[in-house]
């Protein structure tokens, strides 16, 4: 059996001028949820239409199952596809949208109702079976499209925004609802989505797109503790991003030292690092901690002041002069409180501190 | 103050009386002259200035059905609607799918060559469909005059079907290549069923347009292929009004079984695009 469920091998994929995939490579693996995250433009509709077959890649080949299907018609691919649009079949009851795979696989009658009935209650929607699509809601609509999508118990089910047009309440119900039924179901899963609280949720990898190519493929948490370029630690959350140089590497801690603006910042090292090095220091906001002025000093803990002060309910925002030339932004939970032009120090805990050598 | 004033002035202030009167007004301005078709062809001795005819009777339309040969003229004119029908839907269904679903360069261009016919007088545009068909001996055949119908006929349906097509949603095909049905069986279970509304919408159209057809008919027709509209007008020239009144009820006929087919078989708002996805 292949290790992975898809891949895409090299696959180029032009629209005119425009690289929509460059030369992409991506392995999803049997049973796993991966997500493609970007902002829109970045080609993860195009990666997901070259393997729904929607889109022929210019080069390269894609594999379903360890199956070359680059030159395989959609309708031959065994998929299931969940539409940002719904794209439920208007004319046809819920019932007739779920049994519309079946129907289509030539499956006799009674046996096609039991799967039906069996799709629609796995959504808790058996009771709109003879409802048509406009007259329920789209939450609704969404879970038909979903029943829709997994009723013929297809190998690989791709999700294209799939929450986007629902409401951000809604969006969370769903969001565990699909991760609950792909859990269950044990389905191989590709999942695209620009929202990188619905990636980091969901997915089993994440893979985070940029302009036409994948920055990063990781776990979750890999993802956003470990980003490995700056495009990846802006789009997965707010950083501070400070341009540095290293000054010194301290092989027994396990740490080295970046200059910036006159600051020397400790941070964990990593094997490329060497002295006199430009990097791209940075830290997000709410892993900086704020203390008073009279807390001793120590590695990485820094005196300031408190420029200005943002209360934002559950935590507050601070911008705060460390040196001549650098402000930080620290977010603090809503317990810790300063005013506005107290002295206080600033420490920047060394795990937090992430260095990407430019 | 006169009553009159007091009544108009009543009406202006109450919106919903305003709206009614002038729904009445036009009411009676489409039901009159109908009202007098429908008088003159039961009347007898309805001359000068009565308001009433004096004399109820039937004989006109058996008149009508007799002297003027009804029922081949009535078949002909239907022969000739459904032809036109039928052509006008071979030639719309690629060309508004065409207008409707690819990105033609000068598509708004095209779209107003195809209404072109209907700028120039008919009557100008008649003469020049007469003109070739005499040299083409289509004079005084019913595929000629069916084809004469077509020149107005088929811009109308081309411009119903590309609105049809341009409608239906390319992500539905998607949806349906995905769940496994290929070209054909997404055509046959999805874009046949979203598309035939429009499709009938632009069958009765165009049906109706030629069933109605007077000018180019009126060029381009022999003794035959009279249709309904035509002997009426002759019905005029011969000096029998109540025999033209009776003719031209019975010429409504079959536009009142169309209309009641529109709005039993296929309901009105489907027809206007009225699929409400998302």
């Amino acid at each position: 059996m292949p290790d992975y469920m898809i891949e895409l091998r090299d696959v180029t994929k032009r629209y005119g001028d425009l690289v929509a995939n460059d030369n992409v490579t991506l392995q999803i693996r049997r049973g796993e949820l991966m997500t493609l995250l970007g902002p829109s433009g970045c080609g993860k509709t195009t990666a997901l239409r070259c393997i729904t077959g929607h889109n022929i890649p210019d080069e390269g080949r894609v594999f379903i199952d360890g199956e070359d299907v680059t030159d395989v018609p959609t309708y031959k691919r065994e998929l299931g596809m969940v539409f940002q649009s719904f794209a439920l079949f208007p004319h046809m009851t819920v019932f007739g949208n779920v049994e519309f795979p079946l129907m289509i696989r030539r499956m006799n009658k009674a046996e096609r109702r039991e799967w039906v009935m069996d799709a629609l209650r796995m959504i808790r929607m058996e009771e709109y079976e003879d409802h048509y699509p406009r007259q329920i809601s789209g939450g609704q609509q969404q879970r038909v499209g979903l029943a829709r999508a997994l009723v013929y118990r297809p190998k690989v089910l791709l999700l294209d925004e799939p929450l986007s047009n629902l409401d951000a309440k809604l969006r969370e119900e769903m969001r565990f609802e699909i991760r609950d039924l792909i859990d269950r179901l044990g389905i191989t899963a590709v999942y695209v989505t620009h929202d990188q609280a619905e990636a980091l949720a969901l997915s089993d990898r994440v893979a985070v797109r940029n302009a036409g190519h994948i920055e990063q493929v990781g776990m979750p948490d890999e993802i956003y503790d470990l980003p490995q370029t700056r495009f990846v630690a802006d789009f997965i959350g707010l950083s501070e991003f400070l341009a540095g140089t290293l000054s010194a590497v301290h092989t027994e801690e396990r740490t080295a030292t970046v200059a910036v603006d006159g600051l020397e910042i400790h941070v964990p090292a990593t094997p490329e690092m060497a002295p006199g090095r430009k990097v791209l220091f940075f830290i997000r906001p709410n892993d900086i901690e704020l203390l008073p002025a009279s807390q001793e000093s120590g590695i990485n803990v820094f005196v300031g002041v408190v420029e200005k002060k943002t209360y934002l309910g559950d935590r507050s925002d601070y911008r705060v002069r460390v040196s001549e030339g650098l402000e930080l932004r620290v977010q603090t939970d809503g317990k810790v409180r300063f005013e506005e032009g107290e002295n206080v120090k600033v420490h920047l805990p060394i795990p937090h501190c992430r260095v990407i050598v430019e | 103050m006169t009553l009159a004033r007091k009544y108009l002035n009543a009406i202006l202030r109450s919106r919903k009386l305003l709206i009614q009167t002038l729904l009445l007004c036009f009411a009676l301005m489409i039901f009159t002259p109908f009202l007098m078709i429908v008088l003159r062809s039961v009347g007898r001795g309805w001359f000068g200035r009565l308001w009433l005819p004096p004399e109820l009777t039937l004989d006109w339309y058996r008149w009508a059905v007799e002297v003027t040969n009804i029922v081949e003229i009535t078949k002909n004119t239907l022969v000739i609607a459904l032809l036109a029908v039928l052509m006008s839907t071979v030639i719309a269904i690629p060309t508004g799918w065409a207008l409707g679903r690819r990105n033609i360069p000068g598509r708004e261009l095209l779209m107003s060559i195809l209404l072109l016919p209907r700028m120039i007088p008919p009557i100008a545009f008649a003469l020049g469909v007469a003109q070739i068909f005499y040299r083409t001996d289509l004079i005084n055949t019913h595929i000629g005059v069916a084809l004469a119908h077509v020149s107005i006929c088929a811009p109308f349906a081309i411009l119903i079907l590309s609105a049809t097509f341009e409608a239906l949603d390319e992500r539905l095909l998607e949806a349906s290549g995905v769940c496994g049905a290929n070209p054909i069986r997404t055509f046959i279970h999805v874009v046949f069923p979203l598309i035939l509304p429009g499709v009938l919408a632009s069958m009765i159209f165009t049906f109706t347009t030629s069933y109605n057809e007077f000018t180019l008919t009126l060029m381009t027709y022999g003794k035959d292929t009279v249709t309904l509209p035509v002997r009426t007008y002759l019905a005029i020239g011969e000096g029998y009004w109540e025999v033209t009144s009776a003719m031209s009820i019975l010429l409504i006929i079959p536009s009142i079984i169309v209309l009641f087919m529109i709005q039993r078989q296929v309901a009105p708002e489907k027809l206007v695009g009225g699929f409400k996805g998302v």
